[in-house]
């Protein structure tokens, strides 16, 4: 994204709160009032959460000279319109001209299924004492299904019934017509995105040579339409081409409680809770904050490669794209400094062999970030000239993963019901029937690089106490076993 | 030195102050199964009462994964590695306790942890006790285990940061229990640091004199509860007052839990300092090892708690965990709702029982909608 595609975009223009990573690499930012300091109400919901979030505006004083977020949006096509002279960009904001953001969100809440019947301005005026609304569901606690299981109502399928059979043409070339396995587009030990399947009269995928592409390509996007069928048993026999590599570790991203999206946890008190490597005086100045990200590895795995609990180690994924296409040539060596992974290593006895886990959430390492803990005496991974602090040294969690677009999530004609209505659509719809494209998976290698003593000299602290997983002293084998106690 | 009782011990014991019970006890209650360790009430504390200079390292409440967490480090492995293995076989504890066990001319057994010992904070995060075979099944208690533990300062009966102090500058609140330190008398001798089995008592740097979790008093003399408990995003923790152990009130829903129900436990006992924080034991951990931390009675707790839907006082008790911000005082369960009565027995929070499940028509005549389950 940041090496390949953003240098053919003419211009970034980005919205948000916080200066986060994107912010780095916009040419303009908004900077925008965050929840606290909406001076016009706002509201929202998610899909399996029961209530529906109001945000009441409020009488808190900004912190910054920031403006309402939707007042960006309102300028910034103000603009189109001129240059367009098609006032339709305009007029799709002039709620927010008007400062009738409240008539806008009656309007919204009018025309929903679950809220209709709510008056907005009650509800702020809840919001503002604490108290929650509920979603108008049909059953509370929701029960999925209830209509269909209780009162034989049709579901929101071509045919009113659950369907176990896709009849669109584009799931029939994907072999995806039928309830089959597919194996994880990436992190597995074994071919990846085949599919898994007993042969079927039904299906019938495309292959390769209907596309015209060699079966052995397993590049990003061919991968994802080869489509080639394997049995259980041949599943288990195939490996994953890249492990003869010595990229042998799957390594996943999940989403941490500690933070999600951009939440501001690059804060000094966030960032030493995140995880075990937090300090507050950052006693080691290689630290890129008082806390860091890292990876989460079996203790067995980790000592095969000789690397210690707590040592910063390199990370790297499949060489012909990462952590960018084109990373080996030398005219990008900077960038491929700043993308290149490093972080702490943890032993982590709650992953089994081969799986490692390096969480989400973590602000990467950007070339401003990366100045900043290579020039300040320090050492921290701040961009001395935006103040983006890093919580890593170099690279990040998505120096490793890339996007995977499934051709079954792209089509045109599967059907679904539009959100919040009863009206069935067909082919795209946001957060419904669309990509995905979260990175989250990936093969990995790993190579020590540094010690994790302070300064790189020796252990870190806590295995030397004989506190951590399989390097306990005698006293802490005690301990977990109870054993200061007779019982 | 002169003889006090300490309830939990079932036995007087030695304490270099006359017994005096305050005329009320600050207490809190937290049930560890709830708890999601996500720190909230750890910056709710750091950002209301130690944002300064010199206290960054402090965390008056912290929360700390279970066993391989400890803030400062190992501080419980090696308080019990010193106090060494002792008899947990019965009510009454026969091993000595931190009073007891004190090298000559000192108070009680102790240590000052190293400056790098406080690093680490979140050490051991989500660690558990070793690796699951390939197809294993969990079964009671599990095989392979961790949980969270929240800790604050517990406002000890018999405080050993205050029994420690050689100017006497950390006092008890008569009127509250509560045990402050007065920094102005404080040489930051850091005699409580190292008396406190707990490490909760912290030396600033900054103003060369330590301080402690204050048990957020200006709120309590409000009537409300603390940060800690207030921001607690699973509703783990209850704080209001507890009774003398021979004037336990069924009506007050922290005696309830603590010595009519006897499903919250206190942290280590055996250290002999009668803590005023009480846990309810993680259900699924090795009963030793929560014998070694929460003392005798843990399995009769645990399965207290399993049955807790047979006992209505206690699920209301537990029910009205983090329903309201006062401190609740007096509580009842009527017709299947606890209800919370703050001191004046004004009314303060109705719960019930049971979440109200609720089927709405699939047609609503009066907003002409249709009431769907999926969004
Ligand atoms: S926990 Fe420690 S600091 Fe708190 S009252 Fe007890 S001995 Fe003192
Ligand atoms: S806020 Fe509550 S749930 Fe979260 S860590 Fe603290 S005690 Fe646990």
């Amino acid at each position: 994204m940041v090496n390949n595609t953003l240098p053919r975009c003419e211009l970034v223009v980005y919205n948000d709160w916080w200066w986060t990573g994107s912010c780095e690499y916009s040419d303009i930012v908004y900077g925008v009032d965050s929840w606290m300091e909406f001076k016009q109400p706002d509201m929202t919901s998610s899909n399996t959460n029961p209530f529906l979030q109001i945000y009441p505006a409020t009488p808190i004083r900004r912190a910054f000279n920031t403006v309402p977020d939707n007042e960006t949006y309102l300028g910034v096509s103000k603009e189109l319109a001129k240059i367009t002279g098609d006032r339709r960009f305009e007029d799709l904001w002039k709620f927010i001209e008007e400062r009738k953001i409240d008539v806008y969100l009656q309007r919204i809440i009018d025309h929903s299924a679950t809220l209709k019947g709510y008056r907005f301005h009650y509800l702020e005026q809840l919001a503002r004492e604490g108290i929650p609304a509920l979603l108008n569901t049909r059953t509370y606690p929701r029960v999925n299904g209830y209509e269909q299981v209780h009162e034989s109502k049709p579901w929101a399928t071509r045919t009113g019934r659950l369907e176990f059979y896709r009849p669109e043409p584009e799931f029939i070339e994907a072999g995806e017509n039928l309830p089959v396995h597919r194996e994880p587009s990436d992190s597995t030990f074994h071919d990846p995105c085949v599919i898994v399947a007993a042969p079927h009269p039904a299906l019938r995928p495309r292959q390769p040579g209907d596309w015209g592409f060699d079966p052995e390509d397993r590049a990003q996007h061919p991968r994802q339409m080869r489509n080639i069928m394997l049995s259980v048993d041949e599943l288990l026999q195939s490996r994953h081409y890249i492990l003869d590599q010595g990229y042998d570790h799957i390594f996943h991203t999940p989403k941490f409680r500690h933070g999600s999206h951009t939440t501001p946890i690059d804060t000094d008190y966030m960032m030493v809770l995140f995880g075990p490597f937090g300090d507050m005086y950052r006693r080691d100045k290689r630290m890129p904050g008082t806390g860091e990200l890292y990876v989460d590895m079996h203790p067995e795995d980790a000592r095969v490669l000789e690397i210690n609990d707590g040592d910063y180690i390199w990370i790297d994924g499949d060489p012909a794209y990462l952590p960018f296409r084109g990373w080996n040539d030398p005219e990008k060596a900077d960038a491929y400094k700043v993308a290149r992974l490093m972080a702490r290593a943890r032993y982590y006895p709650g992953t089994p062999r081969g799986v490692t886990r390096m969480w989400f959430n973590g602000y990467m390492a950007t070339p401003g970030s990366v100045k900043g803990h290579e020039t300040r005496e320090d050492g921290i991974a701040k961009n001395p000239e935006t103040n983006y602090q890093a919580m890593f040294r170099y690279g990040g969690h998505q120096s490793l993963t890339r996007t995977w677009l499934k051709p079954t999530h792209q089509t045109a004609t599967l059907v679904y019901r539009r959100l919040f209505t009863h009206v069935l659509g067909q082919g795209f719809a946001a957060d419904v029937h669309c990509v995905t494209g979260a990175p989250r998976e990936a093969m990995a290698k790993f190579e020590k690089a540094e010690h994790g003593g302070i300064g790189g000299v020796g252990l870190w602290r806590p295995v030397e106490l004989g506190l951590r997983p399989t390097t306990e002293s005698e006293a802490m084998k005690r301990y977990l076993a109870g054993e200061f106690v007779n019982v | 030195m002169p003889k006090v009782y300490n309830w939990q011990i079932g036995r007087e014991m030695e304490f270099p102050y006359e017994g005096v019970r305050p005329k009320r006890q600050f207490a809190m209650v937290m049930d560890t199964n709830k708890c999601i360790a996500c720190q909230t009430c750890t910056v709710a504390c750091k950002t209301t009462w130690t944002p300064g200079r010199g206290q960054e390292y402090m965390f008056w409440n912290n929360v700390e994964t279970k066993p391989y967490g400890g803030y400062p480090l190992g501080w419980d492995v090696r308080i019990l590695e010193k106090l060494g293995v002792r008899d947990m076989t019965g009510p009454v504890y026969e091993g000595k306790t931190i009073f007891e066990a004190a090298p000559d001319g000192e108070i009680a057994l102790g240590y000052i942890p190293e400056d790098e010992d406080w690093a680490f904070p979140n050490v051991g995060e989500d660690e558990c006790t070793g690796s699951m075979e390939q197809g294993a099944l969990y079964t009671m208690p599990h095989m392979q285990w961790m949980f969270y533990l929240p800790r604050i300062c517990n406002h000890c009966t018999y405080a050993s940061c205050l029994g420690s102090c050689p100017r006497q500058s950390i006092y008890k609140r008569p009127e509250d229990g509560i045990v402050l330190l007065d920094q102005h008398r404080c040489r930051g001798y850091r005699e409580c640091v190292k008396g406190c089995p707990f490490k909760k008592t912290h030396f600033n740097p900054i103003t060369r004199v330590s301080e402690k979790c204050i048990g957020c008093y200006p709120a309590i003399e409000n009537g409300r509860q603390t940060q800690c408990t207030i921001t607690c995003i699973g509703k783990i923790r209850l704080q209001g007052f507890i009774s003398k152990p021979d004037e336990a009130r069924e009506d007050n829903p922290l005696d309830y839990l603590i010595f009519v129900s006897k499903v919250a436990k206190p942290l280590y006992p055996q250290f002999g300092l009668e803590g005023n924080v009480y846990y309810i034991p993680p259900i699924h951990v090795p009963p030793r090892y929560l014998t070694q931390m929460f003392g005798y009675g843990v399995e009769e707790a645990m399965e207290t708690y399993r049955r807790a839907t047979e006992d209505k006082k206690l699920l209301g008790a537990l029910l009205l965990f983090g329903s309201t911000p006062e401190i609740i005082e007096r509580y009842e369960v009527q017709n299947d709702t606890a209800i919370g009565y703050n001191k004046d027995g004004g009314e303060l929070v109705r719960v019930p029982i049971r979440e109200p499940i609720h089927v709405r028509a699939a047609y609503d005549e009066q907003y002409e909608t249709h009431r769907t389950n999926i969004t």
